[in-house]
């Protein structure tokens, strides 16, 4: 199958420093890719070397199955990008700023009203941007991102700075764009929960190194959380559940069942109350994504 | 491609107060005799047989220094347009050549400091008409000491552009520009190769001419080294 987006061995390194090391990425047509990985991971310079503003070390990109190093005018044609803060020339307005981007870009000039209206700034159009609050900026840089009606869409943390509902909304907008415009989509974030709700495919990315690339529910897999019980003479309680065939851990005080599917934790409550176990609380503790890292660099490892 | 990157960047410079330098400079430099002639015009016309002449020594004299200056302001006011909110990155990922938008930023420039060439040229003839100087205009003369600076001064655009687009820190090319003004200043004791000396047309063959066509040719060597370097880096 082809790829839209396919790197190989992709390095950069800056002087001494590796920030990304033999990156294989894959992004097939239509998915919408979550680039995972803490601050300071290579995100962002892997993001640059796809839009070409930086030279990659060594290794390739082909974009659209074209070479970026040859054909990168023709390549970044059909390619959006919001790369880290938004970047806008905050003495003009809106609509001047996008007319700044579309002179260059050559689309049609009815195309500034329509992505002002995706993004839904058509009422804050001309007004300067240096008045504009930081989500606005925001969906000033993604409407910049769809003027050129891309068919790859490169967003860099996109929902940084944002309030919920500008979240929400933001995450809507990139749920819709591969179905109703044909999108890929590449999204990166530090934030689990965030690549979670959206992506389709993920990629993680620590220390420069790509750990992990696979579909969002083998990810799902791998970020299992776990569901703890506190309950009346705790130790006791554990020792009841094995008893019953039930796996579980006992740590801090707390029972850690092992399988948190809803019926193994239904039959552990069920077991506890039968015994006359008094139930404090049966709560789910999410695991940071630190912790799937290294369970996922361990996995390689071993 | 030239062309839509040269109506961006038109486009970008409004409501900067870029036209109003381009204005500022030639009314500044011809204001400063309006003052002086104003002062002591007895004096002055008593100095010499050739009134016109003189009057445009005068002018002249304090042209290649606000040219300088404007060069070093406008440089590095255009590439502050993309640095503030670091809007290279934007500009460079989309289906743009790096050499194409340092070539049109040039041209941006260039085109600012012609247009206050003529103002100046347009200027000193208004004021020279109003001071009545007496008989005919010296055309030619007029022309040469109102366009040639602006040719002779075109490395030292190009190196202020490039010092401007290139650096992090714009403190670097206003360092630079303020040099330059300093140079321009004591320009009578510098040798011919330094490009800061060839805005007074002042050179060794006693022929502003060749000042003017040195700028030219020394001008686009620096502006095609500039836009090599500048495509050569990878983008802020």
């Amino acid at each position: 199958m082809p790829y839209v987006v396919e790197t190989k061995q992709l390095t950069k390194r800056f002087g001494r420093q590796c920030a990304v090391a033999g990156l294989d990425l894959n992004i097939a047509k239509g998915e919408i890719y979550g680039f995972l990985g803490p601050n300071g991971a290579g995100k962002t310079t892997t993001i640059r070397m796809l839009l070409g503003l930086m030279k990659p070390t060594s290794g390739t990109i082909h974009i659209f199955g074209k070479d970026l190093r040859k054909e990168r005018i023709d390549i970044l044609r059909k390619v959006g990008s919001l790369v880290e803060s938004p970047s806008y020339y905050p003495h003009l307005t809106a609509y001047e700023n996008l007319e700044a981007w579309r002179k260059i870009s050559g689309v049609a000039k009815t195309r500034i009203r329509e992505v002002l209206d995706i993004v839904r700034l058509t009422d804050a159009a001309h007004k300067k941007v240096k008045h504009f609050s930081l989500g606005m900026k925001q969906r000033l840089g993604i409407a910049a991102a769809l003027l050129n009606e891309p068919e790859l869409i490169i967003l860099d943390e996109p929902t940084n700075g944002l309030d919920p509902a500008g979240i929400i909304e933001i995450r809507e907008l990139i749920r819709r764009l591969p179905a109703e415009y044909g999108m890929t989509v590449l999204i990166s974030s530090h934030l689990l929960s965030e690549i979670d709700q959206i992506a389709t495919t993920v990629g993680v990315l620590a220390k420069g190194r790509l750990i992990f690339q696979d579909s969002i529910e083998a990810m799902r897999r791998y970020a299992q959380t776990h569901v703890l019980i506190k309950a009346d003479r705790g130790d006791r309680a554990w020792q009841c559940l094995l008893a019953s065939g039930i796996r579980a851990d006992w740590r801090d005080g707390r029972i850690v069942l092992a399988d948190p599917s809803d019926e193994r934790v239904a039959q552990a409550v069920r077991t506890l109350v039968r015994d006359g176990f008094a139930i404090y609380r049966v709560e789910e503790e999410k695991r940071a994504l630190e912790d799937i890292f290294l369970q996922m660099t361990e996995g390689k490892a071993g | 491609m030239i062309g839509r990157l040269w109506k961006a960047e038109c486009l970008k410079i409004r409501r900067k107060g870029f036209w109003f330098l381009a204005v500022l400079g030639p009314f500044g430099v011809v204001a400063l005799q309006a003052v002086n002639y104003g002062l002591r015009k007895d004096y002055l016309l008593a100095q010499s047989e050739d009134d016109w002449g003189y009057y445009l020594a005068n002018v002249g004299a304090f042209t290649p220094l606000a040219l300088v200056l404007g060069i070093a302001i406008l440089t590095s006011f255009l590439a502050s347009i993309e640095n503030e909110t670091n809007a290279w990155k934007q500009l460079m990922a989309l289906p743009v050549s790096k050499a194409g938008v340092y070539l049109a930023k040039f041209a941006v420039l260039a085109c600012l400091l012609l247009v206050s060439s003529a103002l100046l040229a347009g200027f000193a003839l208004a004021h020279g008409l109003f001071l009545d100087l007496g008989g005919a205009v010296p055309y030619g003369d007029l022309f040469r000491r109102s366009f040639y600076p602006f040719f002779a001064a075109l490395p030292i655009l190009a190196l202020q552009l490039w010092a401007a687009t290139v650096s992090q820190n714009q403190a670097t090319p206003i360092t630079v520009g303020v040099l330059g003004v300093i140079l321009t200043l004591t320009a009578h004791d510098l040798p011919d190769w330094m490009i800061w000396k060839w805005p007074t047309l002042r050179n060794g063959w006693d022929e502003p001419l060749f000042s003017a066509l040195l700028g030219i040719a020394a001008g686009s060597l620096l502006v095609l080294a500039g836009m090599a370097d500048f495509a050569r880096r990878d983008v802020k």
